[in-house]
């Protein structure tokens, strides 16, 4: 049975619309990311679980409960806010068995299950302190102990690592993803960076508008975007608008961007007339422009000039220009080898899967 | 050039330090030389400083029933005007800070205006309608004035206190279980309870202090010990008013050292007021 089930959930502020029939369900021990840019909606579906918002149509249910006009109290989810929003004059000890004292739990389990708690997030020494005392990291635990610590059937993380900087995210990103596993929790990832959202989740939503636009696993998403906006929103995107032209071997087709700059791609499912094409960076080689005719396998390939070259520590980031003047951005594995020169002629190499078609009207 | 703007700055500088040295000698000086003047032993007013040294004056304060009806009105008046003002000062802010409403912004306007009407006008407005309405008696004419003049203070301390407090934290309680009745008590009031104490002292010391709204309203056997003062100094001028001016700010410096003992004297004054 499902844990969280949205069936048809519309919200409306006034005039606004800002969720718009939302369905989705999740199974006990499942992680869900909901991406989207903000005002997509994201955060008013959030609420609606936790139950600071009722959803003007549809029904959110909890293990089978509906949850309609039930207060936030009346339900059993834990939240982890984005500032964390620790209560600055209780303890981490005070913290974390709030839950505990307003579910009422007796007395000796009470201080069994915040020892667990700690132990859980590895805050054992730090019961006495007080929020002000502590870093964002350990902060961030504390309240991740304290939104768990009641054993809520749903678990709702409102941009978990977006506080934090890059090097304590990473870090974070692993706890968490342990500590989640740990207590089999069913949990809700509300985030607009791609990379928690990809990184967090076994599954992904991506919102826009108040609507759902696509949802399947990160790699599914990644990989076979179905609009040019899920497409932009994860992941960094070379786009070319064009024409199909006259067919090739198998199901590739001819598709021209320009009069004399023309590439293979598998031919679209149905036919919508206009097309754009993305091509992911980081599938796009350089190559020395003798060395082109040798790799056969990637069928496609382009000639343009070196713009701007930047070496991102593990990544290499080259700005091609093609000869009809649009710009591409290639990104490669720093492996050692010697960074292009700017004003270099090269060549560039793809496979005709690694274009994403997109109809134009999406 | 630069050296010229240099000896501006210079200027300004020494120009600030001058008048913040004016500003305490003005403030202080006063206060110290009537501090003085309460313990001097001579029986006429003399010339400053006494002389001699001596607790007659204050002896005369206590054996006149004059000052001390005024005394023990003043006190019964500021309690009571404080309680009122705070109870009423919180839940006003609580309104005005949790929830948006048409006219709020109005609503807020008229609680806070009577930190700019003039109290000379306040208390002569008050008369004229507890005339109109038939309230003659002292103690319900200076209740109700000085609730009204003291309320501003408690709604502007509570509200500087609660602008502080995240609306997440409330939240983030009622996740966890409590309701709105019980995340009030858990998370919002401790962390407003100094802006509002802060309140609480400012209603107590204005109504003590006030002389212009009182003057109105005190009938001839309810009368508070500033107006008691006044009057004393048109008709026998003596140093007993020196005493009952210490001893009026006693009152004032034992509440706020009590609080400072209590809580941190730094966080109800500075922390309620100053923030927001």
């Amino acid at each position: 049975m499902a844990v969280v089930e949205l069936k048809n959930v519309t919200k409306r502020f006034g005039g606004f619309t800002a969720v718009e029939d939302v369905t989705f369900s999740l199974g006990k021990g499942d992680i869900l990311s909901l991406l989207g840019p903000s005002g997509c909606g994201k955060t008013t579906t959030l609420r609606m679980i936790a139950g600071f918002e009722n959803p003007s149509e549809g029904d959110v249910l909890i293990s089978g409960e509906s949850m309609l006009g039930k207060r936030p109290y009346e339900r059993n989810v834990g939240l982890l806010f984005q500032d964390y929003a620790l209560f600055p004059h209780m303890t981490v000890q005070q913290n974390i068995a709030y839950g505990l004292k307003r579910r009422k739990f007796d007395r000796g389990a009470l201080d069994d299950r915040v020892g667990e708690m700690l132990g859980l997030v590895k805050l054992e020494g730090l019961a006495d302190r007080r929020p002000s005392q502590l870093s964002g990291g350990q902060q961030q635990r504390v309240a991740l102990a304290r939104a768990l610590a009641t054993s809520p059937e749903v678990v709702l993380l409102d941009e978990p690592l977006s506080a934090l900087d890059a090097k304590l995210r990473q870090e974070l990103r692993i706890e968490l993803k342990q500590i989640l596993s740990a207590v089999d929790a069913t949990t809700i990832i509300v985030t607009h960076d791609q990379e928690e959202a990809m990184s967090l989740g076994d599954s992904l939503i991506v919102m826009n508008e108040g609507r759902i636009v696509q949802e399947g696993s990160p790699t599914d998403i990644y990989k076979n975007p179905t609009s040019r906006f899920v497409a932009e929103f994860i992941g960094r995107s070379n786009w070319f608008s064009g024409k199909l032209g006259k067919d090739g071997d198998d199901d590739l087709v001819e598709f021209s961007i320009s009069k004399d700059i023309s590439f293979l791609i598998h031919r679209p499912d149905h036919d919508a007339g206009a097309y754009d094409v993305c091509i992911r960076p980081e599938r796009i080689r350089t190559e020395d422009r003798q060395d082109l005719q040798q790799i056969s396998e990637y069928c496609n390939h382009l000639q343009g000039v070196v713009r701007d070259v930047a070496h991102l520590g593990a990544d290499i980031h080259t700005l091609v220009e093609l000869a009809n003047g649009e710009m591409l951005t290639i990104c490669q594995p720093y492996t050692g080898q010697s960074l292009r020169q700017h004003g270099e002629r090269v060549g560039l190499a793809f496979r005709p899967s690694d274009c994403i078609v997109i109809s134009s009207t999406t | 050039m630069n050296a010229l703007n240099r000896q501006i700055d210079n200027l300004g500088l020494w120009l600030v330090w001058l008048i913040i040295a004016v500003t305490l000698v003005f403030l202080i000086a006063p206060i110290v030389v009537s501090i003085l003047m309460s313990f001097d032993a001579r029986s006429y007013l003399g010339r400053f400083p006494p002389t001699e040294f001596s607790f007659h004056w204050y002896e005369r304060f206590f054996s006149d029933t004059y000052y001390l009806n005024g005394l023990k009105t003043s006190l019964i008046i500021a309690v009571i005007a404080a309680a009122v003002s705070t109870f009423a000062g919180v839940s006003a802010a609580i309104v005005l800070d949790r929830y948006d409403f048409p006219g709020k912004q109005a609503i807020e306007t008229v609680f806070l205006s009577p930190l700019v009407i003039p109290a000379v006008v306040v208390g002569f407005a008050l008369l004229l309608f507890f005339a109109l309405i038939g309230v003659f008696q002292g103690y319900p004419r200076l209740l109700a004035g000085h609730i009204i003049i003291t309320f501003p203070y408690t709604v502007r301390t509570t509200l500087a206190g609660l602008t502080g407090i995240r609306r997440n934290l409330t939240e983030a309680a009622m996740t966890l279980g409590a309701n709105e009745w019980q995340a009030f008590w858990d998370v919002t009031f401790p962390l407003a309870r100094t802006g509002m104490i802060a309140g609480a002292v400012f209603a107590f010391a204005f109504s003590m202090d006030d002389v212009a709204v009182s003057l109105f309203l005190t009938s001839p056997d309810t009368y508070t010990l500033p107006v008691a003062m006044v009057s004393m100094m048109r008709t026998n001028f003596d140093l007993t008013i020196a005493a009952a001016s210490v001893i009026l700010m006693l009152f004032t410096i034992v509440l706020i050292v009590v609080l400072d003992w209590i809580i941190g004297l730094e966080r109800v004054i500075g922390g309620g007021v100053y923030r927001s």
